[in-house]
């Protein structure tokens, strides 16, 4: 029962502010939502420190309500809870003044709570309910703004593009049904020790469950709805489209490892999707002019990172760099929001630049976000992503083909991670601004933040180093087998990141600060600014043709009732010229009357 | 037999009458030539199947004599109110 | 077909004309007088003779004379009056005459009758047993329907305002 009431305080939260919530002054909304999160943290760890806890409450037929608090999805509790606080905290300060900011606390509270539901879910409906409200709870924020018609449009272009994935995630739960006939998590575990039913059967069902974390988590090819989705509030970005939302789909192949591990083939999918789309938002990267573009195209390429690490079969792997990555990403957000806030809300970075005066700061949120993201030795993101590289090796569905391209993308992370800071605070102040630094209240959660990016990878460092986190998590996870590299080969694979991140983030520091491009980058450049034309191509090849459809039917469905209404027409002529009988005269009358009993006998005759 | 194709060819121009006639009066006489007409029939079969044919025409008859009063009394009513007996007058039940 | 079998359906044939054709409406009741008599001898010519009388008396001596006191009554004796509306209705009239006509006939034409019933003549002491024993229901049915008839014809055409209007004249001139 106490598991239930880390989702009921948030909750709690969404229905206090969204009843009573126009009624409190400002700050009182947010130190509510903050308080429940907090407290949603503390109970959560609590609970998780005693041992774990379940939940169990009769739902559907065959399908119980049941939460489960294990060393897995307590991890999860924890970044969901712990983060979201502290940005819950920024956004107090962030969105003052702002008309609906109960109604934004409402609907962060709301969020808290269904990640909470998705993540505690012991059973795969359960987990959809906190899916689907997740994905709510998203395009509710994205489109916070909502009068603006470009913000709607991306609020709804996040809601349709994730429910491709939620289908699915449907048709693979149908899947699991039908072969298991029950969908709970722990019990579809331990039907899955023995032989498999029926193999071709299962691996469909596995890719379903994936094309549904393909559309939660920005995935190729369904990544086009997060760089849209920066028309939210920044809180939002870095709560939801970083730290939090987004790696639901990572959870859900975690939670799912039990029939991932085994399935070679799908498993081998999920890693190339993955180091596809690292490298796609890696490149995209590159040509954003929006502050907060260049950090959502970041986001698509670590989560593609993290897909690569659970495709390889490293689950632990993936979930430590989730971990980093709520950390750094949410920094780097957050102090995007704090740039932005301090400009006066410009966020194009070409109006940017020599900011490291004005922000004191900011500036060393930014920068350590910024190294932590490049990999910077020592930093959590070093840790974790070298964690990613040497699972791509000893991981049973890994190869060298992986690692090669994870270590490129790499390179590329650290460039783009400089060319950000660069931007933004070296160089010329290209804008005609009165920067001012971000009040206490926005300047502390960042703080933490800071120090967990630096902190953080140093659950799980490598062999001989203590390794907290695997053997953590490793009961909750499925048994993969993988093979130890020596010690010298480890460790000499750990020189080579460092070496190569350094050198990445060095050629980024120093190309960006140049004043003239060579042509060849700004061509590229400009391909990138456009992701490489996407989201042309989907609208000329999807998005067009079926509205064309729409459009079509549309109209046909009208023709078909106005064709009714012509119906209606034709009766009421037919009834019009049929009125023309009723003339009022007698004899008229008698004349029908004689006529149709002449008729009927007539008729009756033959 | 030629008696029953006589009232056949009665009873149409009874029919005849009724459809053609413009005063309610004329229009009875006509009905009422309509009623001889089905006598003679049943007279006629009342010589093939017996006599409850002549049983059936004296009913006629009476019910015949009732209707004239009833409907002679209508006419009077209805025309005493307006000045002529048309019947072409009485077109209110428009449609 | 005898002479006079012959000469009475002419006569039937040709009264009838006559009544739906003549304008003056005494005159076609008078055609209707003579339609009633000749059909009264063909009556008695068909073994119906109870019948045959009664019609004179009931339909030729009752109805039509109630006929004509109400053309009386109401001035009507004039058939055709002002102008005919529905003018270019007579020969479809005429057409459904004729259908009406041809559907009968076509009705008696396969028929194989043997009229050789013996009806005694159609006298009382024949029909009486039948009007006082299987039609006896019928019979009680119409009395009653006649009664009801004599009241119905009385209340129509009581006369109502011309009464109170005799009243008010027969107390005014008591007043003066």
């Amino acid at each position: 029962m106490a598991l239930l009431g880390t989702i009921l305080l948030p909750l709690l939260g969404f229905a206090l502010l969204g009843l009573f919530g126009k009624r409190m002054r400002e700050p009182l909304p947010g130190v509510l939502a903050s308080g429940l999160v907090l407290a949603s943290f503390l109970l959560g760890a609590g609970l998780l420190l005693s041992g774990g806890a379940r939940f169990q409450a009769e739902w559907l037929p065959g399908i119980p309500f049941s939460l489960l608090l294990d060393n897995l999805s307590g991890f999860m509790l924890l970044i969901v809870t712990g983060v979201g606080f502290l940005i819950h905290v920024y956004a107090i300060g962030y969105m003052g003044g702002d008309p609906g900011y109960s109604r934004f606390f409402a609907y962060f509270n709301l969020f808290i709570a269904m990640m909470l539901t998705l993540v505690l879910a012991d059973s795969y409906p359960v987990m959809f309910i906190g899916w689907e409200g997740v994905g709510l709870a998203s395009f509710l924020l994205i489109g916070f703004w909502y009068k603006n018609p470009q913000y709607a449009d991306s609020a709804r272009k996040a809601f349709i593009v994730n429910r491709i994935g939620d289908l699915g995630f449907m048709l693979g739960m149908a899947i699991l049904w039908a072969l298991y006939g029950t969908l709970s998590i722990s019990e579809l575990k331990e039907a899955m020790e023995g032989p498999l039913k029926n193999p071709d059967l299962l691996a469909l069902a596995g890719l379903l469950l994936f094309l549904g974390a393909v559309g939660k988590s920005a995935q190729i090819p369904l990544m086009v709805w997060l760089p849209d989705a920066m028309a939210g509030p920044t809180p939002v970005s870095a709560l939801i489209h970083a730290a939090t939302m987004v790696t639901a789909g990572v959870y859900l192949i975690a939670r799912s490892s039990f029939l991932y591990s085994v399935l070679p083939d799908v498993s081998y999918a999920i890693a190339v999707v993955g180091l596809l789309t690292a490298a796609y938002g890696a490149l995209s990267a590159f040509g954003q002019t929006d502050i907060k573009k260049i950090v959502a195209y970041s986001t698509i390429s670590q989560l593609g990172y993290m897909f690569l690490a659970a495709g390889v079969g490293a689950y632990w792997v993936a979930l430590f760099h989730v971990f980093t990555h709520a950390f750094f990403k949410a920094l780097l957000f957050l102090a995007s929001g704090s740039v932005i806030h301090a400009l006066g809300g410009e966020q194009d970075v070409r109006k940017m630049g020599g900011l490291w005066k004005h922000l004191p700061q900011t500036r060393w949120h930014a920068l350590i976000g910024a190294l932590a993201l490049g990999g910077l030795p020592l930093l959590s993101g070093f840790w974790s992503k070298d964690a990613i590289l040497a699972a791509t090796l000893t991981y049973p569905f890994g190869g060298v083909g992986f690692y090669v391209g994870a270590l490129l993308v790499a390179v590329l992370t650290a460039m783009y991670a400089m060319r950000w800071f660069v931007l933004v605070f070296l160089g010329e102040e290209r804008g005609h601004h009165h920067p001012h630094e971000a009040p206490p209240v926005m300047l502390w959660p960042n703080h933490l933040l800071a120090l967990g990016s630096v902190l953080a990878g140093y659950l799980a460092l490598p062999h001989p180093l203590p390794n907290v986190l695997e053997p953590f998590l490793k009961p909750a996870l499925a048994e993969v087998e993988a093979h130890h590299l020596s010690l010298g080969a480890e460790w000499g694979l750990i020189a080579l990141s460092a070496a190569v991140a350094l050198l990445g983030l060095w050629a980024g520091f120093v190309f960006f600060q140049r004043k003239v491009f060579p042509a060849w980058y700004l061509a590229f450049e400009a391909a990138s600014r456009e992701a490489f034309y996407v989201d042309r191509a989907y609208n000329a090849l999807i998005v067009n043709p079926l509205k064309a459809l729409a459009e079509a039917l549309f109209y046909g469905d009208r023709g078909l009732l106005s064709g009714y209404f012509g119906l209606g027409g034709a009766a009421r002529s037919l009834g019009q010229g049929l009125a023309r009988l009723q003339t009022g005269y007698l004899r008229v009358y008698a004349l029908l009357f004689v006529l149709g009993a002449l008729l009927l006998l007539g008729v009756m005759r033959w | 037999m030629s008696y029953l194709l006589t009232s056949a060819l009665l009873f149409a121009l009874g029919v005849y009458g009724v459809l053609t006639r413009r005063t309610a009066i004329l229009v009875f006489l006509s009905i009422e030539l309509m009623l001889n007409a089905a006598n003679l029939s049943l007279v006629g079969f009342a010589r093939a199947y017996g006599l409850d044919g002549q049983v059936a025409a004296l009913m006629v008859i009476a019910v015949a004599a009732a209707e004239v009063a009833v409907g002679l009394g209508l006419i009077v009513a209805i025309f005493r109110h307006r000045e002529s007996t048309a019947v072409d007058d009485l077109s209110e039940l428009r449609g | 077909m005898s002479l006079l079998e012959g000469l009475a359906l002419f006569l039937l044939l040709l009264s009838g004309v006559l009544v739906v054709t003549l304008r003056n409406a005494i005159h076609a009741a008078l055609a209707l007088i003579l339609n009633f008599l000749v059909l009264a001898g063909v009556y008695v010519a068909l073994d119906a003779r109870f019948l045959g009388f009664i019609q004179v008396i009931v339909y030729a001596g009752a109805i039509v004379v109630l006929f004509l006191f109400v053309i009386m009554l109401l001035f009507a004796a004039q058939g055709e009056i002002g102008f005919d509306p529905l003018v270019r209705s007579r020969p479809l009239a005429a057409l459904l005459a004729l259908g009406v006509a041809g559907i009968l006939a076509a009705g008696l034409w396969g028929l194989d009758l043997a009229f050789t019933q013996d009806l005694k003549g159609g006298l009382p002491q024949a029909l009486g047993p039948l009007l006082y024993g299987d039609w006896l229901f019928v019979l009680l049915a119409v009395g009653f329907l006649l009664m009801a008839a004599t009241v119905v014809a009385v209340a129509l055409v009581e006369p109502g305002k011309a009464s109170r209007a005799k009243e008010a004249e027969k107390r005014e001139e008591v007043a003066r």
